[in-house]
């Protein structure tokens, strides 16, 4: 309308070449805008630019990554070649921030961005499992490896005790859950945002308390036409597994002492057994599977097996392909770009018996016109669909299995043991599929009016999902014994859920930006809602009419429905004002006023601001002298208030929940029933926000012309008002305590970010390299809590998040008089096993000869602090280079510091219960004296030559007893305790990649510009102590490290473009 | 141009806020909330059957506490025993989230739009589940504070000391009489009705009243007889209602089995309250893994020698009898031993030949049947009807009663045990004959019997075997404060030493035991007996030593040990137990009575 250009009807046509202004070599996808217009295009792969309808006085803005942006006025020329010189700090690159755009050096907040780039040579299907370490405060842990998993993602530490984790924002929208990036393509993005501090991430409000990630996907540019081939294929093997016993005399022998020495002695195998386990021990060629002389009509077994090569795939198939068009044309002298993707990746899982991975189709097309030129109008359609497949059974119930177990009968059957059991239910005991069809398609709308001074947004998003799973179980045969095979595993089921996902997100933003002189300004005002709900329907029916038919309505039995509902809206409005003077010093000021209809209307909505600072005192005339040195110094601060609504939806509101009744009422099923009064959820008269306030202090300093640059951040972080039990009170209440806002946690913390780049020539070839390395910390602790007797039971006030109390060890009893001098039956487990010679022993911390956990820091008794478990000092390191065509890649990533107690069997073996696995340093445990002649004779060769026959008073572990370690019960030495508490640090060589790119000339004859072969390999290796009994990641499984298994990959791929 | 374009965009935000504002409510859609509710009679039959709760065939197992049963599980009393107990891991029984949910009933249902006889139906049902709830706390903890509504977080109750015992024991008997006088005799199967209310009225009284009688810390004997009376009137009632009888088909040597193995105990006439179980309706349960007595118990042989002769005389009577092997002490039994015991030549289902006692360490060498299904079929395994109470129960409670009382008459006597003595097939007791011949082996067991000790000891004896392994005795034994008998460790078969033996019943050998430290043959070299089937091997020897069975006296026999643990039971601390310390710690006023 009323401002348009008109100049762009007489506008003249400019053409030119952009290169490197080292080296010469011309640039491809160099972005060029005509400044306050939304004119955008590209160069083409020669470099080559073109555009009319230019305004002569028109300014282009010419930006690469890497390179410093230039700002050239045509004044009537033509023909504008440009070089570009490199920026080594990327100080001019454009970073994301919430509903704008920023260059770096005028960031002021804790802000991180990665190029999308950096995930492609990585063999990973998702981007999830490309961003674990490779941003300071960004931590991602994975409790496994199963294939499609979502890991937890935090941004510096500890957040809340109700939990609390970053913001996904995907091109503008806030994603519904984590699992949202799991739909993304890794090749369709070009950065991911890291926004820690609460300045920065304070435009996104109430869910933004722990920081936000931005990831904004590609765009076609007119100019640059490519089309792109990418894809890998991995091949995968378990990390690292905990390796049990397997000779069967040994396993056997073990497992009974181990019983042998409790008041349960289960464990009892005859003479015979073991006459058979030392046959087999000495001679592994010998059958494992036998018809048992007592009960002919059934088989006896005896294996020597390593379930993990039997259950575990060790060259697991996973690929990807993504093909992509991309690019635009000037229509009417108004570009018009496209960007297409289709993409199809299989992660696989490990196991080998039976299907067991994760599929994605996805398709991006991102159409962006100019119907007006002030109007810029872009759609960006997704559709997705995921595909989970996995057994009924359990695969890591595989941990449980014994050695001397058998899988399959002579016959071929499904042994009758628990390995022939799982393998049966793996196999043939039923599926379970996990569908999901989505779509996501946001419009926006760009429209600049007061020469590109006042820029209005909006943009809507509609995203719809249908989730489908299926969930089959069946019967399956297991052989008993020759001519005895029975059916076991049930009736048979199926369930099918149907989910329906409903969520439509509105933004409204305006931002108006003047500069006057020396003086900046700009401010942003905008609106957003959102609007979500996810229903589900439940059906499932029992007893299967035929076992090879597992459908809904091919069952016999009694069937159920069920629903389930969950909703929330939210309102929010928001501003942004900014100031900046002389370039040097930045002053922004962020405001957000939320609502949600997680909390009762009268306290549903919050005002959250924010403020940050920033000095570029290097700008500054006096710092010139230095500037040979010390290229760039700037000094950050931010401080800013956000609330947490990571509460439930309907917490507030008190309810009676039906259910289904255990009781056959009436002698039928089914029996709608009310399961008793509303829990006190919530206390209604004060609950509302969590707020989390942050305050940043940082610095960039780059060095030797930005070639070496250093971040460093610190930040105090309080989150106050956590919704908890308010206070432990009297059992006879009957219910849970109500929550109120009545706990604080403050988290400390800093990251240090160190980079190096360079280029320079090498054998006559530019050789380019760079080096990011970062370490951060973070340590919570709990500013407030009422828990007056500061029992151990729940918080308390002054406690360091993850500290681990126990004992301290003081090695073992050696005497009956020992063990009378300290009374240490409180620690007994069951209340049955006996102290004896060989029991641990720990040290009297109260003096009192009693040995005794406490219940409470105010009297610990003889526990004090050993440990503590949480995450310290995260390490990450990126090293890239790049020479005559090959590039090199190497990425590692770490936890330095951590304790981790074990608990369960992968570590405790039969001290933990008589029903699993011996481990081989259970081996070590005490042994006051050694076996007689006659007992000696009966040992195999194998458990002579491991010296268990053999006295072992100075032993690593205490006397064999059975549940000694119980985890269920949670005493003897389930108590943490120094002598075994873990070191469960670790640096993992995350990622090699190499890669050559061909040279153009040989290609450019099959009409190729780039052909780019990779090798490249995943999880190589770890440097950890821990790693002798698990993966070091494992940890993060819980006490129990009972994780699917990570995978090690190989890969190879190539990145094709024409 | 500009302000246009200004006021635009503001109003254009402005009208979105406005209109955005009122739409921030959402509702569950899944719960619904208490104002919308109460309202019919079947609102609060909802919420009344969703206070339903019943003992389950997991009953069979709960005899792990007592004389019956030796066991290798943990239970508490056990581990009280072994002097390892106190406040801080005896924390189990504090839980009060149930009688919040009746409590949350009794405060509401009042509004409900229906006649008051209806209200008061379903009030009296959630009063008896109070009056069931509160029963089990005074059994753990005899005082404990009384709450009649819901608690908030703020109320000053929460912090209040423990009633004493006499207000919650009044309080229930007024739940139970409420309860008694407004439950409907017509309630859907499977459901309390007002017989049940009675059956649970008359054992509350029954237990309380013979507390008070026998635990003189309490200082309550005086009024131990107006619970008796209550007990007493109560079955009373009950039987002359002539809803129920004893189940006799006349086949003493299956009836009673019948009532622990049925696939539909709903028509039963004995049945007062059914737990259900269907399979083909969802609900199944199968016990059979841990029920027979090789997993985690086994029967222990005083429980065995309580059973009378077949002819009405007493086992421990019997010359030599407790040198009796397997085979013998099964012979001429009450029939009911056999229908609760794996007895001699009993098959076990599918195998085609007579089951072996299989004799493990720490168990006794007997089997447990009752609550076992002798079948394979899934459907009949987990189909199986519990009988949450059956009349036998209160023809006990009535003659208990009245004996305790003192006013017990023979045609009583009559109408109660001896209905259940006529099904076994045994001889009637006789009160006269009975007081006048107490069982002295009885006698020593019960030594705080006095008064009217022979018919007493007779019914204790009629009510362990009728409820043996229904988790009856171990009530009787603390209401009867004779907590010494737990000291006992439980015993099992007796061989007379080494050498082979029957256990089947058919004169041919089955096992054979050899010293400890000689070493089984291998299979080929097994001894085979006279039917070509090859001996079972155990080596005998004491306990602890590298023995397959223990006998008290090793090698040259004796009753099977289970356990060498010595079990102390301390009078009267042992029959009460702590309030978990964490719980002392919250609330002060919360003393701990009897020494703990």
């Amino acid at each position: 309308m009323i401002l348009s250009a008109s100049g762009f009807a007489q506008g003249i046509a400019i053409k030119g070449t952009v290169s490197d202004a080292k080296t010469g070599e011309t640039i491809p996808a160099v972005n060029i805008t005509v400044k306050g217009t939304n004119l955008h295009i590209a160069t083409n792969s020669s470099g080559v630019y073109a555009l009319s309808g230019i305004k002569p006085d028109a300014i282009l803005i010419f930006s690469y990554i890497g390179y410093k942006q230039q700002e050239i006025a045509v004044n009537g020329r033509t023909k504008i070649d440009v070089s570009l010189s490199p920026d080594f700090a990327n100080l001019d690159e454009v970073m994301v921030v919430g509903f704008g755009t920023k260059k770096k050096i005028n960031v002021a907040g804790a802000i991180d961005q990665i190029s999308g780039k950096q995930l492609e040579s990585r063999p990973v299907t998702n981007v999830l499992q490309g961003l674990q370490g490779i941003s300071p405060g960004l931590n991602i842990t994975y409790a496994g490896g199963a294939p499609g998993s979502v890991p937890n993602i935090n941004i510096r530490g500890y957040t809340s005790i109700n939990g609390g984790s970053p913001l996904i924002v995907i091109d503008g929208i806030p994603a519904t859950s984590n699992d949202d990036m799991l739909r993304l393509t890794p090749s369709d993005i070009t950065s991911f945002t890291i926004l820690r501090d609460a300045a920065s991430a304070a435009i996104y409000g109430a869910r933004a308390a722990f920081g936000v990630i931005l990831i904004t996907t590609k765009q076609g540019v007119a100019g640059n036409n490519v089309i792109s081939y990418n894809t890998f294929q991995s091949w995968a093997k378990p990390t690292l597994l905990p390796k049990p016993v397997t000779d069967p005399y040994i396993f056997s022998r073990v497992l009974e002492t181990s019983t042998d020495n409790t008041p349960w002695d289960y464990v009892n195998y005859n003479d015979e057994y073991y006459r058979w386990a030392k046959e087999r021990s000495d001679n592994p060629s010998i059958a494992d599977t036998r018809l048992n002389p007592t009960d002919p009509t059934k088989w006896a077994y005896m294996g020597s097996n390593d379930w993990y090569n039997y259950f575990f795939n060790n060259s697991s198939l996973s690929k990807s392909h993504t093909l992509t068009f991309s690019g635009g044309a000037t229509v009417n002298e108004k570009p018009l770009t496209y960007y297409l993707s289709a993409d199809y990746s299989r992660d696989n899982g490990l196991n080998k018996l039976t299907a067991d991975y994760w599929d994605r189709y996805g398709l991006r097309s991102k159409v962006g016109f100019s119907p007006l030129s002030w109007l810029k109008v872009d759609n960006n359609l997704n559709i997705y669909q995921t595909k989970r497949a996995l057994p009924n059974g359990n695969i890591t119930d595989l941990y449980y299995l014994m050695p001397t177990d058998v899988a399959k009968n002579p016959d071929g059957t499904w042994a009758n043991t628990a390995a022939g059991k799982l393998a049966a239910k793996l196999v043939d005991g039923g599926n379970n599929l996990q569908n999901m069809f989505g779509f996501q398609n946001i419009t926006s709308a760009t429209a600049l009016f007061l020469k590109g001074d006042l820029q209005v947004n909006a943009d809507a998003s509609f995203k719809r999902e249908l989730w489908k799973t299926h969930n089959d179980s069946k019967k399956y045969k297991i052989g008993y014994g020759p001519n005895d095979i029975r059916e076991e595993g049930g009736n048979g089921s199926v369930t099918e859920n149907n989910g329906y996902l409903y969520n439509n997100a509105f933004n409204v933003y305006s931002t108006y930006k003047k500069t006057l002189g020396d003086h900046f300004f700009s401010a942003m005002v905008g609106f957003n809602s959102e609007d979500y709900s996810y229903s589900t329907v439940n059906a499932s029916k029992d007893v299967l009419i035929s076992s090879s038919l597992p459908y809904l309505s091919l069952t016999s039995g009694t069937a159920t429905a069920s629903a389930g509902y969950s909703a929330y809206a939210t309102n929010s409005a928001f501003s942004r004002l900014n100031y900046t003077y002389k370039n040097r010093y930045i002053l922004e000021a962020t405001g957000r006023y939320d609502g949600s209809s997680r909390f009762p209307i009268d306290r549903r909505w919050g005002f959250f601001p924010s403020a940050s600072l920033a000095w570029i005192t290097s700008a500054e005339d006096f710092f010139k002298p230095l500037l040979s040195t010390v290229s760039t110094f700037k000094l950050r601060s931010s401080f800013g208030d956000l609330g947490n609504q990571n509460v439930g939806d309907f917490g507030y509101i008190q309810s009676l929940v039906p259910g289904t009744s255990g009781y056959l009422i009436g002698g039928n099923g089914q029996n709608q029933v009310i399961n008793g009064a509303p829990g006190l959820n919530v206390d209604p008269q004060t609950y509302t926000w969590e707020r989390v306030s942050t305050l940043n202090m940082g610095t960039d300093i780059g060095l030797l012309n930005d070639k070496l640059s250093f971040t460093f951040d610190y930040y105090i972080r309080d989150t106050k008002g956590m919704l908890t039990a308010g206070q432990e009170l009297p059992g006879v209440l009957g219910t849970g305590v109500p929550r109120q806002n009545s706990a604080d946690l403050r988290t400390k913390g800093w990251e240090l970010s160190v980079t190096y780049r360079d280029r320079f020539d090498l054998g006559s070839k530019p050789f380019s390299f760079d080096a990011k390395v970062f370490l951060a910390d973070s340590k919570a602790k709990i500013t407030r809590f009422k828990n007056d007797q500061n029992l151990f039971s729940n918080y308390r006030e002054g406690q360091v998040l993850g500290e681990i109390w126990g004992l301290q060890n003081d090695g073992v009893f050696r005497s009956k008089a020992e063990i009378a001098a300290l009374d240490e039956s409180a620690l007994i487990p069951w209340g049955a096993l006996s102290i004896v010679e060989g029991w641990p022993k720990y040290v009297d911390l109260d003096g009192n000869k009693k040995i005794e956990k406490g219940l409470s820091s105010n009297d610990p008794k003889d526990l004090k602090i050993i440990g503590n478990s949480s995450d310290r000092y995260t390490i990450g390191a990126n090293l890239n280079m790049d020479w005559g065509g090959f590039d090199l890649s190497v990425f590692l990533q770490g936890v330095l510091k951590r304790d981790f107690y074990p608990h369960h069997y992968l570590f405790w073996g039969p001290y933990q219960q008589p029903y699993a696995n011996v481990y081989p340093w259970n081996l070590d445990f005490y042994r006051g004296a050694a076996d007689s002649p006659e007992q000696r004779a009966k040992h195999s060769a194998s458990y002579i030559a491991a010296g268990l026959a053999d006295a072992n008073t100075d032993s690593q572990y205490p006397v064999l007893q059975s549940w000694l370690a119980d985890a269920n019960y949670g005493s003897g030495l389930d108590i943490p305790q120094t002598k075994y508490l873990l070191n469960g640090a670790y640096l993992r060589i995350k990622n090699v990649s190499l890669g050559y790119t061909l040279p153009v000339q040989w290609t450019k004859k099959f009409h190729v510009n780039r052909l780019r072969v990779f090798v490249t390999g995943e999880n190589l290796y770890e440097f950890s102590s821990i790693k002798k009994f698990i993966d070091p990641e494992a940890v993060n499984q819980g006490p129990s490290a009972w994780a699917y298994p990570y995978q090690r990959r190989y890969a190879f791929g190539l990145n094709l473009d024409f | 141009m500009k302000k246009h374009l200004y006021i635009l965009f503001i109003a254009a935000v402005g009208m979105l806020t406005a209109c955005k504002k009122a739409g921030l409510d959402r509702f569950p859609q899944t719960s619904i909330s208490p104002n919308l509710f109460f309202n019919t009679e079947s609102d609060l039959s909802l919420y009344v059957n969703g206070l339903l709760s019943q003992p389950d065939r997991n009953t069979y197992l709960n005899d792990q506490s007592t004389d019956n049963v030796a066991t290798t599980a943990a239970v508490e009393v056990k581990n009280i025993m072994a002097g390892n107990a106190n406040a801080q891991n005896i924390t189990t029984g504090w839980s009060w989230s149930r009688l919040r949910n009746i409590n949350y009933f009794l405060e509401n249902y009042g509004k409900a739009q229906v006649s008051a006889a209806v209200k008061n139906h379903y009030a009296g049902l959630a009063r008896y589940y109070r009056a069931e709830f509160y029963l089990d706390k005074v059994k753990r903890f005899s005082d404990v504070p009384w709450y009649s509504g819901t608690l908030e977080p703020g109320d000053e109750e929460l912090y209040k000391a423990r009633d004493p015992r006499t207000l919650i024991a009044d309080s229930i008997m007024a739940d139970l009489d409420f309860a008694y006088k407004n439950v409907r005799e017509s309630v859907p199967v499977g459901t309390p009705g007002k017989w049940a209310v009675a059956t649970l009225y008359a054992r509350a009284a029954l237990y309380e009243g013979t507390y008070r009688k026998y635990h003189n810390e309490l200082n309550l004997s005086s009024s131990a007889n107006t619970f008796l009376e209550t007990a007493a009137r109560i079955s009373g009632e009950i039987i002359a209602g002539k809803k129920f009888s004893i189940y006799n088909t006349g086949k003493p040597e299956q009836d009673y089995g019948t009532l622990f193995s049925s696939q539909d105990l709903t028509a039963n006439s004995e049945v007062i309250l059914v737990n259900i179980f269907d399979l083909s309706k969802s609900k199944s349960q199968n016990v059979n893994s841990t029920v027979f007595g090789d997993y985690e118990q086994a029967p222990a042989k005083d429980l065995l020698q309580t059973y009378l002769m077949k002819d009405g005389s007493r086992f421990t009577d019997v010359a030599n009898y407790a040198q009796l092997g397997f085979v013998a002490e099964f012979k001429n039994r009450d029939p009911r031993m056999s229908q609760t015991m794996v007895y001699p030549g009993w098959i076990r289902v599918p195998d085609p030949t007579a089951y072996i006692q299989r004799l493990n360490k720490n168990f006794t060498g007997y089997h447990q049947l009752k609550g076992y299904v002798n079948s394979t079929d899934n459907a009949i395994l987990n189909g199986v009807d519990f009988p949450v109470y059956r009349y036998a129960e209160v023809l006990l409670t009535y003659a208990e009663a009245l004996a305790e009382l003192g006013t017990l008459s023979q045609i009583q006597l009559d109408q109660s045990v001896n209905l259940l003595r006529k099904r076994a097939g045994l001889p009637d007791l006789n009160l006269a004959t009975a007081n006048a011949n107490p069982d002295p082996a009885l006698q020593l067991q019960y030594p705080n019997v006095t008064a009217n000790a022979g018919v007493i000891l007779e019914i204790r004896r009629e009510r362990r075997v009728e409820y043996a392994f229904e988790n009856m005795r171990f009530d009787d034994l603390m209401r009867w404060k004779v907590g010494k008998l737990l000291t006992k460790s439980p015993e099992g078969m007796f061989f007379a030493g080494l050498g082979k033996y029957d256990l089947t019943g058919d004169g041919v050998d089955d096992i054979i035991l050899i010293d400890r430290t000689a070493t089984i043959p291998g299979e080929d070299q097994k001894e085979k007996n006279s039917l070509g089937v090859k001996l079972i091997y155990y080596r005998a020897g004491l306990i602890g030593t590298d023995a397959t069975v223990y006998l008290k006296n090793g090698n040259t026999g004796g009753n099977i040990v289970t356990e060498n643990a010595t079990r102390n039971f301390e009078e009267p601390k042992f029959y009460y137990r702590p309030i978990p310390q964490q719980q002392v710690i919250l609330n002060p006023k919360l003393k701990q009575i009897f020494g703990w």
